[in-house]
């Protein structure tokens, strides 16, 4: 989702097919941030890579706003703060379906579950410095962790409330101590968590972004266009939210697990705002530029594939477009009415939308492929059924569909789908209409800004029938595209903060669920079997229309290479190099 | 800005006089070109259905990225896969120059030349429409403040002022960005956010400042025009001086106004549309043509550039009849336009 | 004259405060404009929602949120946006102002100087063929949608033809500012000029001509061909200046429009991030701060530009002046 997100801010306006090159060079206003470090005693730093040096130039549409790693939201942001700040446990930074259960990044071990997955304890690694001089120890972690709540990170709720003392520090952020639920030893380096009912999913919540462990004297509120130090091979030097950012070497930095945060090659990494994405592509396509952050619009696919083909970047990720069902409101209170719904749409044409098969897959399942506890199958397309899924999708089956609307005896009603306004977003929701047609109802489209829509559809008071949304999961786990969306937990009436857009709520299924992530403190394959079984169940109620599953499409420039790119972290700016 | 009356004020015009400019009109051949032009624009406009159906054989609505057609004995699809060796991206079928997708189809595999017709009738409709509404809105509004001045006139005249301050398009974006997502409800009524009045009230409210100016500067000229200083010395009731010596003479400013108005409505429309703000998905109209068009404006530009085409011919005729109707009716007549 | 001044400043304050309390109350009447959520971000904690309602003081009476975000954006000047935390939106709009005021100004040089040749040349030559083709040209100008014209320019520049000699160096367009490289600042806005001004040549130049043509008339232009003064002279010298009245009063105008952010379509189509591009975002994004800003903004050109132009209408024309 945090994809989605940024896609609003990288989407939401420049339907331009021309281009802005904002100022390249960087003199005015420049911001410094962190305090001048005194370039010194810089024993500890790797000797050079090779292949390392130069300055890494990439561009994209518009920034993330705020830099505060514990709040920024923007997959945008994240991809500049991977190689500045860290976590206690991290994704691994390689590519490929291996790269998922977390590994010790600041922390020398990857924690064992003790009491019933009630404590955690971690040591922490000697000799790490912040980019301020700074020397790394366990009141930073703690503090950190009080920071999540003092500062209102956006998932100090959902990640960390497990925590014991997590209410109140919820409930009166000023007054967060948590000194019940984090004890530390500064002389032994241990660091350990105590929870109040187990968290399953604790340990990727301590490689999450939002868990950057920082400076204890950062200051508790969002920091803004300043980026407090860390610990990465990085630092941002300067910023300005409506032109550029600029990253240099952590002088203090020394690669002490490559697989969670490797040293970088490019000397200088910098990013310049403002331009849409067609300007993005002639710009790279050009030299101009090295990457373009944004995807390579639709109608230029062909022009990139045929020019340019070494240098097109395909990449998997864990995003899908879906339409959430409303199933408190006719007609999809209405169980065959969302099934009609999900054999009828034609998710072939959807495929196209995206640029065809080398870029999107369809999608009939709620875990997408490459994320834990997928296991391939279609309930809902020609010759197969909830209790006889097929392995994948073949074609849409609109007599199944008819004759189900037909039993529903919904036909004929009014539907507005809810879009975000943007070029396939739109074509997605026109051909969803299409198929409402079909089926004999009397559909319309309603389309807002991106930003808008996603709150606007959450909130119950706004009575959305079917919204066109996607989904980006936060890290790579089963729960987050089932739990977050499907559970009776996410349901918060007349909020904008309703995850759960189908507002579909069964405690059978909820009971699955949970049961799936509790295995997993045990067993991870089991957990994973399970959690498939949780996607079949919830899929056989249909509280959602799964359409398709896209891969990412970007172009990089020809001297650039070693692209790296990890489910959890998209592609790795330290790892690009120039040549 | 001033506006310039310099016809002289006179009792309500004659028969005679509309008959007058009915000749000159029509022995003015830029007029009766872009009239003819006009008429045979709308009327192919609202022959769209039977073009689509019987011509075309194609549902302009409905998007059939998955479909193919027969051409010249072979079978193409609709959308073409590029043959590079990434597969990546496919492109719309390009001009035919069959009557099967003669103009190509847009990203949604639909037919632009049915497209064409019926986003026309959507664009003549919505811009006809609000150009009535606004001189009907303008007339009231200046009827008003030009005939009883003083308070009346001071306020009208501010209010205008407030209105005429804001950029039209920015003003116009702004209403519709509040009107789109829920529709408009105004007391019992409620009008759908997918309903065409929403642009139509929209263009006409905007450009009212435009329109009542002249108007009230009409009326505030006849108002001293001795024919209704004898109306109302020999206690003729004020509705009827209105009714009868009034409106007739502003009757033909509107007229001047009229075709003029209802080209800045079509490009208003167009801009509108154009942002999504105007006309929504699956209708269409020109300017959601140009909308569409852009995603595709490398590969397949004639998807933006005809109905960008049929906008500049509609607002030419529309211009040229306003020039000949003014000159018929010999009114010098400044109307401000927008950008 | 200086209670006349003070009475304007006086009837400009009002109407900005107008139009800021509409836009403000417009706001909150809309549905779906509750920023929290989006500040607070996705499945954040009803707790979170909660904390962030308060510091950003949406529990508070409007009339206090009115009077808060009026001193944050003139005062304080730390006004940030509601859509992207943390973005300060005062720093938004100076770097977006001097987009548009180069957009407008080459424009406004090159629709100011093609209209007067057109104009003039069009009366000088009235009924001739000329004379027609002028009057033609003009009205095709006024036809055109301005976002139209400039995809199409686009195409023909960047894409179509962006390998022949013609249009080789048309730059990856886009905005360089004109104290970094006045060479690229010119390449990249010359085409956005000649698209925007398009439509004001069409304008100005029929209007140019009307007035000329009237003018021909009044007694004072006989009096100057009865003193025998060749008719390129009485054109130029007398005609022009009187009609200038009407054409500066106009123009002022039309300007301050542009600049509050009118040129907005021509700047979506061309990528410029102006200050209507700026305004267009603010205004999807449903983000008050900078709607706020930016009508603030436009809403004071424009008001400024109408006194101006006030002043200078009795500073041109005698009968003005005198009738005082």
């Amino acid at each position: 989702m945090l994809r989605c997100l940024t896609f609003a801010a990288r989407m939401n306006f420049l339907r331009a097919s021309t281009l802005a090159v904002i100022a390249q060079t960087l003199s005015v206003s420049v911001v410094i941030l962190s305090p001048a470090v005194a370039m010194a005693q810089n024993d500890s730093q790797t000797p050079p890579l090779p292949h390392s040096g130069g300055t890494l130039r990439m561009v994209a549409q518009s920034s993330g706003g705020t830099l505060d790693p514990q709040i920024s939201y923007m997959a945008l942001t994240r991809q500049f703060e991977t190689p500045v700040y860290d976590t206690l446990l991290a994704y691994p930074k390689f590519a490929g379906a291996r790269a998922v259960p977390v590994i010790a990044s600041l922390a020398e071990n990857v924690p064992q579950p003790e009491d019933d997955g009630l404590t955690y304890r971690i040591t922490l690694r000697k000799g790490i410095r912040f980019s301020n001089g700074h020397e790394l120890n366990t009141e930073d972690v703690a503090a950190s962790f009080r920071r999540i709540f003092k500062a209102g990170s956006p998932t100090a709720g959902p990640y960390y409330s497990h925590l014991k003392g997590a209410k109140e520090c919820l409930a009166d952020p000023a007054h967060c101590t948590l000194k019940e639920g984090i004890t530390t030893d500064p002389a032994s380096r241990t660091v350990t968590f105590h929870l109040d009912t187990p968290d399953p999913e604790f340990l990727p919540r301590l490689a999450w972004s939002h868990s950057a462990i920082l400076p204890a004297d950062t200051p508790a509120s969002d920091t803004g266009n300043t980026a407090p130090p860390g610990t990465g091979p990085y630092r941002i030097t300067g910023y300005d939210p409506t032109r550029f950012l600029r990253m240099e070497r952590n002088p203090y930095f020394h690669e002490w697990a490559h697989d969670a945060q490797p040293a970088g090659y490019p000397d200088i990494i910098e990013a310049t705002f403002g331009l849409d994405q067609e300007s993005e592509l002639t710009a790279v396509e050009n030299g101009q530029f090295d990457w373009m952050y944004e995807s390579i619009p639709l109608d230029r696919l062909g022009e990139a594939g045929d020019h340019f083909a070494g240098q097109v970047q395909i990449y998997s990720q864990l995003l899908y477009y879906y339409a959430a069902l409303n199933t408190t409101l006719p007609p999809f209170d209405n169980l065959k009415a969302r099934q009609a719904l999900n054999y009828a749409v034609n998710r072939h044409a959807m495929v196209i939308y995206h640029g065809g098969p080398a870029v999107a897959t369809p999608i009939c399942q709620l875990i997408p492929s490459g994320a834990p506890g997928f296991d391939s199958s279609c309930a809902y397309t020609k010759g197969a059924s909830p209790e006889h899924p097929a392995a994948e999708w073949k074609a849409p089956d609109l007599e199944k569909a008819r004759q189900l609307v037909r039993e529903s005896g919904t036909a004929g009603q009014k539907i507005t789908i809810v879009a975000p306004l943007d070029g396939r977003y739109g074509a997605m929701a026109t051909e969803l209409r299409n198929t409402l047609a079909q089926l004999g109802y009397d559909a319309s489209v309603r389309s807002m800004t991106q930003a808008v829509q996603f709150s606007y559809i959450q909130n119950s008071d706004n009575r959305v029938q079917i919204a066109l949304t996607g989904w980006q999961a936060d890290y790579p786990s089963a729960s987050s595209f089932l739990q977050t969306l499907y559970s009776c937990t996410t349901i918060h009436p007349h909020s904008d903060n309703s995850l759960n857009v189908s507002a579909y709520c069964n405690p059978d299924i909820d009971a699955l669920m949970d049961q799936s992530a509790m295995l997993a403190l045990k067993d991870y394959d089991a957990s994973n079997a399970s959690w498939a079984r949780a996607d079949r169940a919830l899929m056989a109620q249909a509280p959602s229309v799964p359409l398709v599953q896209i891969r990412r499409v970007t172009l990089l420039a020809k001297r650039v290479h070693n692209a790296i790119a990890t489910l959890n972290d998209d592609l790795l700016l330290s790892q690009l190099q120039i040549k | 800005m001033t506006t310039d009356l310099q016809t002289p004020a006179s009792p309500a015009p004659s028969v005679s006089l509309w008959r007058q400019a009915a000749r000159t009109l029509l022995a003015d051949k830029g007029s009766m070109t872009a009239l003819a032009v006009l008429c045979i624009i709308v009327l192919a406009c609202l022959l769209a259905p039977l073009y689509a159906h019987y011509v075309a054989h194609t549902d302009a609505f409905a998007s059939n990225v998955a479909g193919s057609i027969v051409l010249n004995g072979h079978e193409v699809d609709i959308m073409q896969p590029n043959d590079n060796p990434l597969h990546l991206g496919l492109s719309p079928i390009g001009p035919t120059g069959h009557t099967a997708y003669l103009l190509g189809a847009d990203s949604q595999g639909r037919d632009i030349a049915a497209r064409l017709l019926y986003g026309g009738r959507n664009s003549l409709m919505i811009s006809a429409c609000a150009a009535v509404l606004c001189l009907f809105l303008s007339t009231l509004v200046g009827v008003t403040a030009g005939y009883f001045g003083g308070i009346t006139d001071s306020i009208l005249s501010r209010l205008m002022d407030i209105m005429w301050a804001v950029p039209v398009y920015l003003f116009a974006i702004s209403l519709s960005i509040i009107t789109v997502r829920h529709g408009l409800q105004i007391g019992p009524f409620t009008i759908e956010a997918d309903n065409l009045l929403i642009p139509i009230i929209i263009i006409a409210l905007v450009y009212v400042p435009y329109a009542a100016r002249p108007v009230r500067g009409r009326v505030m000229v006849l108002r001293q025009a001795e024919f209704v200083t004898a109306a109302r010395c020999l206690g003729v009731p004020q509705w009827r001086v209105l009714l009868f010596d009034i409106l007739p003479n502003v009757l033909i400013t509107l007229v001047v106004l009229g075709p003029l108005l209802m080209a800045l409505s079509l490009l208003a429309e167009s801009a509108l549309s154009f942002l999504s703000l105007g006309v929504q998905a699956p209708a269409a109209s020109w300017g959601t043509m140009i909308q569409d068009g852009e995603g595709l404006i490398y590969s397949r530009p004639v998807v933006a550039i005809a109905p960008g085409l049929a906008i500049v011919f509609v607002v030419l005729a529309l211009n040229i009849l306003g020039d000949g109707l003014r000159d018929a009716l010999d009114i010098r007549n400044a109307t401000r336009r927008s950008r | 004259m200086l209670s006349a001044f003070l009475r304007r400043v006086g009837q400009t304050l009002i109407v900005l405060f107008g139009i800021s309390v509409l836009v403000f109350l417009v706001f909150f009447a809309t549905p779906g404009a509750d920023p929290t959520a989006r500040i607070a971000g996705r499945n954040a904690s009803p707790q979170t929602m909660e904390k962030v309602r308060h510091e950003y003081g949406f529990d508070r009476p409007l009339p206090f949120q009115y009077a808060t975000m009026m001193k944050k954006l003139f005062i304080t000047r730390d006004l940030t946006s509601y859509a992207n935390r943390g973005e300060q939106v005062v720093p938004e709009i100076i770097q977006a102002a001097p987009v548009t005021l180069s957009l407008v100004c080459g424009s406004a040089v090159i629709w100011l100087i093609v209209s007067v040749a057109m104009g003039t040349l069009a009366a000088a030559m009235k009924g001739s063929w000329v004379d027609r083709t002028l009057i033609m040209l003009g009205l095709v100008g006024i036809s055109m949608p301005v976002f139209w014209l400039g995809q199409v320019a686009n195409l023909i520049s960047l894409s179509r033809y962006h390998d022949t000699w013609l249009f080789s160096w048309v730059p990856g367009p886009g905005y360089v500012p004109l104290t970094q490289n006045p060479l690229a600042w010119f390449k990249a806005l010359v085409i956005p000029w000649c698209v925007l001004a398009v439509m004001f040549i069409g304008i100005y130049s029929r209007i140019l001509r009307a007035d000329l043509v009237a003018l021909a008339q009044e007694d004072f232009m006989r009096t100057a061909r009865a003193k025998g003064l060749s008719p390129a002279r009485i054109l130029v010298f007398h005609g022009l200046r009187t009609s200038a009245i009407t054409y500066v009063s106009l123009f002022g105008l039309d300007f301050a429009q542009l600049l509050g952010g009118g040129a907005l379509l021509t700047e979506v189509v061309f990528g410029l991030p102006g200050v209507g591009r700026l305004t267009y975002q603010a205004l999807t994004n449903l983000d008050l701060p900078l709607i706020m800003a930016t009508v603030m903004y436009s809403a004071t050109f424009v008001v400024l530009a109408n006194a101006v132009v006030d002043i200078l209408y009795i500073l041109l024309d005698p009968r003005v002046r005198d009738g005082r």
